[in-house]
């Protein structure tokens, strides 16, 4: 165990003369915190060699202030770390989880990845970036060098970022996008743009590309969890029922009555029944409106044939296979607006929006 | 139905039968239902058929058009059917989307809908019923 005194050796350098000086006030605030005079120590020496290693980046006469700050951290986290200790001890298990045979292979893989994808950031991407998240200078600092304002840097390193996971995702898959479109998708999920995300037709685009479709299951769920949409795959007449469910549970937020819940789940049903028949997969968006008053609208989206004739599909009683010709007529009549849009090749988007009545 | 609760339920109640439908289906679990009933009423030579829907929270296009095709299969077979329990949200929203029942006769509740099949059998034409007579 170290002693207090070993440290004031060890740092009595004379190039290092204002830490030592610190010495006295650090001593004093952690033994004024901590009894036991060995953990002080080994306290007081810890905090020394963090403001040692900090001292470069710390600016002339913030050292002081910044050794108290790291004095008064280093005793709430042994407390922190003490009391853990205290509230695990009746159980029998190690906190510490084993080491699993293939931990050092995967820590490998994922360090070959990110160190893959910051080589694909551009120079002054990787230089700002890592100036910022490893050496820790903030961002008026970095503006400053860079001659540009704060918030511009922010924004690059925002978009850095965002890059940054669209890379590590690939490298980790070692894929190479089979479209050029892939990488502006991505990104534009990656950084949680939704204008970005409608100018590069994203949603069609993971409706097209199995690639993109697994990669996007990460980068959205990073993002905040949008509370006032849901969104389901349709790919079987199992879907269909969960996709009416999952209408009808978030409708049920903006409180419509029930018979306007039965109303948009018995829509939601007819959609998705037409994509399963006619489009095989696709999906289905739902998303709360608060205005110009509380709604609910229905994207339904397939990468299908398309709809030869809109107007023709939209006429009461017209079928092309043995139902009764309802799915969109009769969608449109549960729901207050109701658009087709559909390209021969290219697949049909249907939009629909019920409006709480009273609301 | 594989594990898990039974989604319908098919119960012989004399010379009838009585199905229920427990949950929600999707359609090739409404076909497999059609199916089995239409099976059943052969096996236990059924003359009425009572289904109940009261647990379904939608009925579209597709169930319906199955309802209604059921009865029909059962009508062909030899059984009447009366479908009994429709939620006053679904009846609501079948008349929306301009879907019905058609000919098939509805009841409000299995109450009812055995009334209604009594009636219908218990004329002489009808020996084979047994039950729900007085």
């Amino acid at each position: 165990m170290s002693t207090a005194g070993e440290v004031t050796d060890a740092t009595a350098q004379p190039d290092q003369p204002d830490v030592a000086a610190l010495i006295p006030i650090v001593r004093r605030i952690v033994f004024a915190r901590v009894a036991d005079r060995a953990a002080a120590d080994d306290l007081v020496q810890e905090t020394l060699v963090r403001v040692l290693a900090a001292s470069e980046r710390v600016e002339p006469g913030m050292l002081e202030p910044y050794a108290i700050v790291t004095a008064r951290n280093v005793v709430a986290s042994m407390w922190k770390q003490e009391d853990r200790h205290r509230r695990n001890q009746h159980r029998v298990v190690d906190l510490a989880p084993a080491q699993e045979p293939d931990e050092n292979l995967l820590e490998r893989e994922e360090h070959d990845a990110v160190t893959e994808a910051l080589a694909r950031l551009s120079e002054r991407e990787r230089r700002t970036l890592l100036a910022h998240e490893v050496s820790g200078e903030d961002t008026r600092s970095l503006a400053n060098e860079l001659g540009v304002s704060a918030g511009a840097v922010a924004a690059q390193l925002n978009r850095s970022r965002a890059r940054l996971r669209v890379e590590y995702l690939l490298a980790l898959e070692q894929a190479e996008p089979p479209t050029d479109r892939c990488r502006p998708v991505l990104f534009a999920l990656s950084i949680g743009d939704r204008r970005r995300q409608r100018e590069v037709d994203a949603a069609r685009h993971l409706l097209e590309c199995n690639l993109c479709a697994r990669l996007s299951e990460p980068l959205m769920e990073r993002g905040q969890p949008n509370d006032n949409e849901t969104r389901i795959r349709i790919r079987s007449d199992a879907d269909i029922v969960l996709a009416r469910q999952g209408a009808r549970e978030l409708a049920a937020r903006l409180e419509f009555s029930r018979t306007e819940l039965t109303v948009i789940a018995t829509a939601v049903s007819e959609i998705a029944r037409n994509i399963v028949r006619f489009a095989g997969q696709g999906e289905i968006l739902v998303e709360l409106l608060e205005n110009p008053r509380p709604g609910v609208r229905v994207v339904a989206r397939d990468t299908g044939p398309g709809i030869e004739d809109v107007d023709q599909a939209m006429a009461q009683g017209y079928s092309t296979y043995h139902g009764l010709g309802l799915g969109l007529p009769g969608a449109r009549r549960l729901m207050d607006e109701f658009a087709v849009v559909s390209e021969r090749g290219r697949g049909t988007t249907v939009t629909m929006t019920k409006w709480r009545q009273g609301g | 139905m594989n594990g898990g609760p039974a989604l319908v339920s098919i119960l012989r109640q004399g010379s009838y039968l009585i199905a229920s439908i427990h949950t929600a289906l999707d359609d090739s679990q409404l076909v497999r239902f059609q199916q089995d009933l239409i099976n059943q009423i052969g096996r236990y030579r059924s003359r009425g058929v009572v289904i109940d829907v009261a647990a379904l929270d939608v009925l579209d296009s597709f169930g319906s058009k199955t309802l209604r095709n059921v009865a029909e299969m059962a009508r062909l077979r030899g059984a009447i059917t009366v479908i009994v329990g429709i939620q006053p949200d679904v009846a609501f929203a079948m008349v929306e989307l301009g879907m019905g029942t058609g000919s098939v006769h509805t009841a409000l509740d299995l109450e009812e809908g055995l009334a209604y099949l009594n009636s219908h059998l218990a004329s002489p034409a009808a020996p084979g019923v047994v039950g729900f007579q007085d």
